[in-house]
């Protein structure tokens, strides 16, 4: 379908559009290779000035090279850059700032112990006599805050700030430079769904001012929520484009992923009654000695179970996993697997156990970004086979049982001694659990099993983990995602502030009322558990 | 990627290096008014008969010896990320005890040195055992505790040597300790000029040359291919991985610096009991800090230490020549410098390219790595995870 037009219609083929006004952005034929592999092939986009503009795909579908011809990163081996109607050539990203296109990044770039002020202007400071002005920087960070409603406070530190506002200051730190078209890369992967309305609120009124703004995402109901007109790349090159208004989130995907599409939902219970694990009484002490992380908590996750625990990030999950896979010590309580309390055990010794873990944070605690695929199939599982022979490692074993995981599970990478961080997130995501699934665990502990993955592998990794389910695996699911908690969790429990405070049925829970248990609005009329 | 490239990439850039600091040196040999080809000229020449370059290569070989396990022991520790600055203080208490120990015993020949080389090995594993367990239960850095214990452990040896273990006679120009009897001694293996047709020469070539190679054999071996290497291996890559994947992060500390102690336990052994037979106050100093660099230069592997370990022993091998050309010997200290300085920042060069590469060859862009984790240099915070 790469050629057709889209669901809904689209943009006129050539030239600018109805109007007259060349577009803000346009690409024709962008090819971009790399030794061995086209990243992007006969790339076609056109932007028109103040639209909000969605590119969606697949992680490793090609949108990250694409960004990066445009943000002048590299140069394209094929097409033209048109910038108002003027072929562009960019040679740096100083080019394209030149050119009036800013770039928000996924990991924020601020330095904590500056100032949003001084983080704003760091790199292109406004001074007076050899010295920063900071009455000039001050008045125009006003200026920017207050047109487009960012609502920034200069002399804030940035430590002080949460995740919604960092993202203001990186968004004004490219209006600061003169931007008038801003690329978001994955804007709304790091925020709560609160933020993300505030954010799209800030680009209702970038849009307002005549800005346009480029965004990046694989959230598909977010694009429809706020784009004005998407583009969609599979593979390297674009499919289409489509009218948010009149296509459905589902016919997206499915332009996306090129098939037709799997849903979370797995309705048949296989709950046995074995418990896997039990806590009971778990608390865990803070780092910083206030109130406990984990406070008092008890549940139970049974053979063949999905138990969910639904919260907003920060509320005690991920201690509460590192207190179950023994990274983190138990202030009081204790944790029963299969029967027997492994409170005192060390983390290796319960992942022999039969504990699987996918954590939350990949490239922290899940891979070794600089070692190649193989190494990474032996971590976690240094003393079993088919990856060690007695005191050795066993490099044939661990490279065809890497071999064997990147077949079954679909993991994208030239071959098992490619190093984990040339992966995208999907893919480096599909290999941990791979790697987690083929010990066949009793207990897995997924935290965020999806997070930064695109549909197509993240229906991969639901039916993993409804296939383990089904095999009587009993799954611990730590989700920021409604949808797939709601999906995927034969219990689900609500975790607010340290405390389980609701356990809810799935089966008859939407998501803005699980919402509301999150943020403890509809705390008292559930009753706690 | 072909092993080859990997192999060109690990090359360019100590090639580079080498190249850079070979300018440098030349500019500085022009500042002072000599002739840098006069230099180069001293360098290479090994002297005209067959008797005198094969002593070249004996003096060089000796050398080698202790600046490769000098070397092998700092690598040990930064594979894992930890900084054994202390290898300087391991080696020395670990010569001036096994040398007391030698003298004081008399054993049957091949017992007699095993039991010195133990002894030495033991010393020094504990001597740098204090400094992790100060990591692990107090979370002292091991930069500042092991460059403390150096201090502590030159008064020290100094101690034992005019003290206790004191052998020369009093007010003798040179203290030492006993001499360790012939049993004690490491045989030469000079022969091995005959096996190859060379002409013998002057000096004794350690027979420790053939330890040094089991050792960097053993070392290669446990790092690559063994459990326990896997799991120092990972640690030095990401401590938070590793500890989720269920490394005990104190535990590698301890048994890290208790292999990288073991090791520079047996620096000061090929020339305690291949030439001089004890331990005194001229006893060769500063190899442990040599070592840090020939570990950097040598890019952490056993292979690569070895040749950094030949260049820097063939670089000090000219600096009395070079005095005799007029030319002052710190030139030899100039060109190891500035060595170290440029493949440090040759190194990240090179980790950037092999990075860049990698990502090329799947053509996906990679999130920015927090911690840059690579040869041993930069890393200092993300450390400190692993033995908190």
């Amino acid at each position: 379908m790469a050629a057709t037009a889209a669901p809904g219609g689209g943009t006129p083929p050539v030239g600018a559009p109805g109007d007259g006004v060349p577009y803000a952005v346009e690409l024709r034929g962008i090819t971009k290779r790399f030794p061995g592999v086209v990243a992007n092939r006969d790339i076609e986009l056109r932007v028109r000035r103040g639209e909000v503009h969605a590119i969606v795909g697949e992680n490793g579908a090609g949108k990250s090279t694409l960004m990066k011809t445009l943000y002048g990163m590299h140069r394209p081996d094929e097409g033209t850059i048109l910038l108002d109607g003027r072929e562009t050539t960019l040679r740096s990203p100083a080019d394209a700032i030149a050119a009036g296109i800013g770039m928000v990044h996924q990991h924020f770039m601020l330095a904590d112990n500056f100032t949003v002020l001084e983080n704003i202007v760091l790199g292109s400071e406004p001074t007076k006599g050899g010295r920063l002005d900071r009455a000039e920087a001050r008045r125009r960070i006003r200026e920017i805050s207050d047109r487009y409603a960012l609502g920034l406070d200069p002399d804030e530190l940035v430590e002080n700030l949460g995740v919604g506002d960092r993202q203001r200051v990186e968004i004004a730190k490219v209006l600061y430079r003169g931007a008038r078209t801003l690329i978001l890369d994955e804007p709304t992967a790091v925020l709560v769904p609160q933020e993300v309305d505030e954010l799209f609120g800030n680009l209702a009124e970038l849009k307002r001012e005549g800005l346009t703004v480029i965004f990046i995402s694989h959230k598909l109901d977010e694009v429809r929520k706020v784009a004005d007109s998407i583009t969609v790349i599979r593979r390297g090159t674009t499919v289409g484009t489509a009218d948010p208004r009149t296509t459905t989130s589902r016919q997206l995907a499915e332009m996306m992923v090129g098939s037709e599409l799997p849903s979370p939902h797995t309705r048949t219970s296989t709950v046995r009654e074995a418990a896997v694990l039990q806590l009971s009484g778990v608390s865990v002490a803070s780092t910083d000695g206030g109130r406990p992380a984990v406070d008092d908590v008890a549940l139970t996750v049974r053979e063949g179970e999905v138990v969910g625990i639904a919260g907003v990030e920060g509320n005690g999950q991920a201690e509460l996993v590192e207190a179950i896979m023994g990274l983190r010590s138990l202030a009081a309580g204790s944790v029963d697997f299969a029967g027997q309390d492994i409170s005192t055990w060390s983390t290796r010794a319960r992942r022999e156990g039969g504990i699987g873990f996918i954590p939350e944070d990949r490239h922290r605690q899940g891979m070794l970004l600089e070692a190649p695929l193989w190494e990474n199939r032996i971590l976690g599982h240094q003393t079993r086979p088919p990856a060690v022979k007695g005191p050795f490692i066993d490099r044939k074993g661990a490279r065809s049982d890497t071999e064997r995981i990147m077949r079954e599970y679909d993991v994208r990478a030239p071959g098992p001694d490619t190093l984990a961080h040339a992966l995208s997130g999907g893919n480096q995501q599909k290999l941990i659990i791979g790697r987690e699934m083929s010990s066949a665990p009793k207990l897995l502990i997924a935290a965020h099993p999806t997070r930064g993955v695109d549909v197509g592998a993240q229906s991969v990794i639901w039916e993993l983990l409804k296939d383990a389910r089904a095999e009587g695996m009993g799954i611990l699911l730590i989700s920021a995602d409604l949808d797939e908690l709601i999906g995927l969790s034969d219990t689900l429990h609500v975790m607010l502030r340290g405390r389980l405070v609701a356990t809810l049925d799935p089966a008859a829970l939407t998501p803005e009322e699980l919402g509301g248990h999150m943020t403890g609005a509809t705390d008292s009329a559930v009753g706690a558990a | 990627m072909t092993a080859l490239r990997r192999i060109g990439t690990s090359l360019a850039a100590p090639a580079l290096a080498v190249v850079v600091a070979v300018v440098i040196t030349t500019l500085v040999i022009l500042l002072i008014g000599q002739n840098p080809l006069t230099a180069l000229q001293v360098l290479v020449d090994f002297g005209e008969t067959p008797a005198q370059q094969t002593q070249a290569i004996v003096v060089i070989l000796n050398r080698a010896v202790p600046l490769f396990l000098a070397g092998l022991a700092v690598s040990v520790a930064f594979r894992m990320g930890l900084f054994n600055i202390g290898v300087e203080g391991q080696y020395r208490m670990a010569t001036v005890i096994a040398a007391g120990v030698g003298a004081a015993v008399v054993l049957p020949a091949p017992l007699h040195v095993l039991l010195i080389m133990v002894v030495a090995m033991a010393v020094g594993a504990l001597w740098a055992g204090i400094v992790a367990v100060l990591k692990v239960t107090r979370g002292v850095s091991e930069v500042i505790s092991s460059i403390m214990l150096n201090f502590i452990a030159l008064g020290t040896a100094s101690y034992l040597l005019t003290g206790p273990l004191r052998g020369s006679p009093e007010g003798a120009a040179i203290i030492t300790t006993k001499e360790i009897p012939e049993s004690g001694r490491f045989p030469a293996i000079n022969g091995l000029f005959d096996v190859l047709g060379l002409a013998q020469p002057r000096g004794q070539l350690f027979g420790f040359l053939v330890v040094a190679v089991l050792v960097g054999i053993a070392v290669s071996v446990l790092l690559k291919r063994t459990r326990f290497g896997f799991d120092l291996r990972a640690t030095g890559l990401s401590p938070s991985a590793a500890t989720a994947s269920g490394i005990d992060a104190r535990r590698m500390v301890i048994k890290t610096m208790l292999i990288s102690g073991a090791v520079a336990g047996l620096i000061g052994l090929p020339d305690l009991l291949g030439r001089t037979h004890s331990f005194g106050t001229e006893f060769t100093a500063g190899l442990g800090f040599l070592g840090i660099a020939v570990a950097l230069l040598g890019r952490n592997s056993p292979i690569g230490i070895a040749f950094a370990a030949l260049l820097f022993a063939f670089l000090d091998r000219a600096a009395v020549p070079l005095q005799f050309a007029d030319i002052p010997a710190s030139v030899v200290t100039i060109i190891q410098g500035t060595i170290v300085l440029s493949v440090v920042v040759a190194n990240e060069i090179a980790r950037q390219l092999t990075r860049r590469r990698a990502e090329h060859s799947t053509g996906q862009a990679a999130p920015p790595v927090q911690e840059p984790a690579g040869p041993a240099g930069t890393r200092i915070d993300a450390r400190q995870e692993a033995g908190a």
